[in-house]
């Protein structure tokens, strides 16, 4: 159980305060409501980028990280396809270090032309090393565009091409800022040993006085129901033949989120799964194999991604994985199997509850979706899923008129 | 004078408490280390073995580590991982230089069963046929894929011309060695290395003694017998070696020297030398080469400790059209630290930050065990980090030039590069 308050400022600005006494450390996490998902298509790649300008210096404080290190604090950022996520976590005396930084940068940012030129060269640094150098690195950027067609998940988060990240303006910079990174668009998280009166002041002195501005509205083009198999084959100088096979979900707030996770799980988490002991330990078709989903807040994907052995085609991988995908469809899970899901997720929701950073993240995560509380309702939510609701899940997503099959073919050098 | 332009007043770090876990003697050369003030069901339990991969050729510790869970002759590798997630219990295995380790995690009221799971299957290990063959391939296909990244490349061969003097250290894995499965070679290594080669136990869980004791009595017939003994002494020659890779869009740095054991005098101050040079966000490395120029998306350095000595490298992977102007500003930064002081304010921040790192590192029951077994394993005990506090606290620019000057020239270096 992660116990917590919430408070809101005039200006719109969402802040949970969570209570550990036990701990030297405090953590400021502050989530903004902005992910690649909110880029327009001709100009992808932005939010990403913008998280690393977020480092650059605001309008009071020339740079970030110094004072931050100054006082025995560190810091970093993630971005998605549907959020920017900024930590800090620092001794607890230290705090207001913390909150003086992170609201300077709310408040706005210095925009200098040296930042964004540096940070352009950075980020396409990362673009190649992630994407480009690594063998099978540009999979996500061939898979989203073939299983979306509208959505904005039809980019990665890195962006559509790298010409968007050369073309970016100061211009640009500035309007994504004024649009998305304000009070009303945030939420704030303090954890540590502080009271919430102490987090009640702080805040206020910190962020009381910036304005406040409309919360933008979302209108995201909405993905059409998929209705026909999709399938593409790219060649690549890779040692082996790959497949990722991805299938249509539910969006996160749906019940059925988690029934897919389930059997996302059934299927390939674990050396004990169905796909990996069948396809891999007995028909030796695969050397590896994946099942997981993408955790996306709209329609995600389920996904099944591994390598062929040598000599193995993608067909006849191919006519050993429906017969699986089939069982489940249609017979119901034995008990023993959906109890061994379920305490699996018991042990690492056990895990992932130590840490002061996760508890932070997870609140302001779950406020984003509606309510923080909703991290403590997560493991029941799990547990009361039932054998007949896996089956009907499994019938949803396992179609053919809901699957895209992108193939990666190695060629030789 | 606007507010938002002054940071509020920061404090130093004064005070970490350290604590110690409890300690028993599984043998006189083999203990078990465990914390039990554990506020919630976690724990975990690591096995640490004399099997790191310079404990044999032709890959045969790592291809052995990948088969601890294999099956024996009455359970398949898919039934006994069955039986551990019906536990909800998750199993990690990891192998370095010198050891090799098997944890468990799991809740507490599942340990006694899970640990039984694992002992049983490493025991009575079978290395069943169809078990070997699935391993070498995959272990194959990952190497071919290993192959074909810039990192994993200059990783290797740094390891290979560092270690030259000594071919237990040196010895890069190829691909035949995952061609024909040598069981027999396979099984002697798993007896010696497994069987007898424990070398401590590791537990974080609020369990009873009693527990523990069963723990113990169920993993303490594999204790080495006698003292483990290690390498020192490696010669390497200081020189730069390329391996191009046509159609690479970046090229991975990895370059570096042998220093000292963690024991050594100036350990502790290099550590801040480190630092200052290529260990946090701030460092001169991240704010010259990408801060400053936008060559990389990370560059960083750092001391890896072995058993009887240690050694300095700093890593990175840049634009391949960039790789001659980076290694110029690595030198440039090299030479910096040995002919000017740190400026103090610079030098405070680092310590501010040092101390600020080491409150975390010691936060909590999972996070404090590391750290004691951090220098356990080395010989040493939880004075060193109190040592280390006011070493800290007391370091001079004078004494970060004279390590610089000791340590960081760029000419005794051995440079690799890739792509």
């Amino acid at each position: 159980m992660i116990a917590f308050n919430r408070f809101k400022l005039e200006n719109g600005l969402t802040v949970l305060h969570h209570f550990d006494s036990t701990t030297p450390m405090a953590v400021v996490n502050t989530l903004y409501n902005v992910g690649a998902r909110d880029e327009s298509e001709e100009k992808t790649g932005f939010a990403h980028l913008f998280e690393h300008l977020m480092f650059g210096g605001s309008v009071n404080i020339p740079d970030f990280d110094a004072p931050l290190q100054r006082a025995g604090g560190e810091s970093n950022a993630f971005t998605s396809n549907d959020i920017t996520n900024y930590y800090d976590v620092l001794p607890i005396q230290n705090i207001e270090t913390a909150l003086w930084l992170e609201s300077d940068r709310m408040l706005s940012l210095a925009f200098t032309p040296k930042s964004l030129e540096v940070q352009r060269n950075v980020v396409i640094e990362e673009f190649k090393q992630r994407y480009l150098n690594q063998p099978y690195g540009d999979v996500w950027l061939e898979l989203r565009p073939l299983a979306y067609k509208k959505h904005p998940y039809k980019w990665a988060t890195i962006g559509k091409n790298i010409q968007h990240i050369e073309d970016a303006t100061m211009d640009d910079v500035k309007a994504f800022f004024k649009a998305h990174y304000h009070p009303a668009n945030a939420i704030l998280c303090i954890a540590g040993n502080i009271s919430l009166e102490e987090t009640k002041r702080l805040v206020d002195k910190w962020y009381g006085d910036i304005p406040a501005s409309l919360k933008p509205e979302r209108i995201l083009p909405k993905e059409p129901v998929q209705t026909e198999y999709r399938e593409l084959t790219i060649e690549r100088k890779v040692p082996h033949d790959a497949f990722y096979y991805s299938f249509k979900m539910p969006e996160r707030k749906n019940f059925e989120y988690y029934v897919t996770d389930i059997i996302s799980d059934a299927l390939g988490r674990e050396k004990s799964s169905r796909l990996y002991s069948k396809l891999k330990k007995e028909l030796k078709l695969v050397t590896s194999i994946n099942a997981y989903i993408t955790g996306s807040l709209d329609e995600g994907l389920l996904i099944i991604d591994g390598k062929l052995s040598d000599g193995v085609s993608f067909e006849e991988l191919d006519k050993a994985l429906w017969p699986l995908l089939e069982d489940i469809k249609k017979e119901l899970m034995t008990e023993a199997e959906t109890s061994k899901l379920l305490n699996k997720i018991r042990t690492v929701k056990e895990f992932q509850e130590q840490g002061l950073l996760n508890r932070a993240m997870n609140l302001c995560l779950y406020e984003l979706l509606g309510d923080a509380n909703g991290v403590n309702e997560e493991n029941t939510l799990y547990q009361s899923i039932t054998a007949e609701q896996i089956k009907t899940v499994a019938n949803q997503l396992f179609t053919k008129e809901n699957t895209s099959l992108l193939r990666v073919k190695s060629i030789k050098e | 004078m606007n507010r938002r332009s002054q940071q509020p007043e920061t404090k130093q770090v004064e005070h970490i408490s350290f604590v110690k876990p409890h300690i028993f003697d599984v043998t006189p050369d083999v203990k078990l280390l465990w914390m039990k003030e554990v506020p919630n069901d976690t724990v975990r339990l690591d096995l640490f073995f004399d099997a790191g991969i310079t404990r044999g050729n032709k890959s045969i510790p790592a291809i052995v580590h990948s088969l601890l869970l294999s099956g024996t002759n009455k359970h398949s590798s898919v039934e006994i991982h069955e039986r551990i997630d019906a536990l909800g219990g998750f199993l990690d295995t990891d192998i370095s230089f010198e050891t090799a380790v098997v944890s468990i995690y799991c809740l507490r009221e599942h340990i006694r069963e899970i640990s039984n799971i694992v002992a049983d299957a490493i025991q009575n290990l079978a290395f069943r046929e169809t078990e070997v063959e699935d391993v070498l391939r995959s272990m194959r296909q990952q190497f071919a894929v290993n192959q074909q990244k810039v990192k994993y490349v200059a990783q290797q061969q740094f390891r290979k011309h560092l270690f030259a003097s000594n071919p237990d250290y040196s010895t890069i894995s190829e691909e035949s060695d995952y061609e024909d499965g040598n069981v027999m070679a396979y099984k002697k290594y798993w007896k010696e290395h497994y069987l007898e080669g424990l070398t401590r136990i590791t537990l974080v869980g609020d369990l009873e003694v009693d527990e523990v004791d069963a723990l113990i009595d169920l993993f303490g017939k594999w204790a080495v017998d006698g003292k483990v003994e290690h390498a020192g002494g490696f010669q390497f020659r200081a020189e730069r070696i390329d391996f191009p890779k046509e159609e690479a869009v970046q090229s991975a740095i990895r370059m570096g020297r042998f220093l000292f054991p963690k024991s050594h005098e100036d350990y502790i101050d290099f550590q801040m030398l480190n630092t200052i040079l290529g260990d946090y966000f701030g460092s001169r490395l991240m704010s010259n080469i990408r801060e400053d120029k936008g060559y990389t998306y990370g560059i960083g350095s750092g001391v890896m400790d072995m058993n009887k000595t240690g050694y300095f490298v700093i890593v990175t992977e840049v634009g391949k059209e960039v790789l001659e102007n980076t290694l110029q500003e690595i030198k440039f930064e090299l030479d910096r630290l040995q002919n000017e002081l740190v400026p103090e304010d610079e030098l405070d921040l680092v310590k501010n930050y040092t101390l600020g790192q080491l409150l975390k590192s010691a936060d909590g029951p999972y996070a404090m065990l590391d750290m004691y077994n951090g220098v356990d394993m080395y010989g040493l005990t939880l004075e060193f980090y109190d040592e280390a506090i006011r070493k800290i606290k007391s370091i001079t620019p004078e004494r970060i030039r004279e390590l610089a000057k000791q340590y960081l020239k760029f000419e005794d270096f051995l440079i690799i590069t890739a792509g």
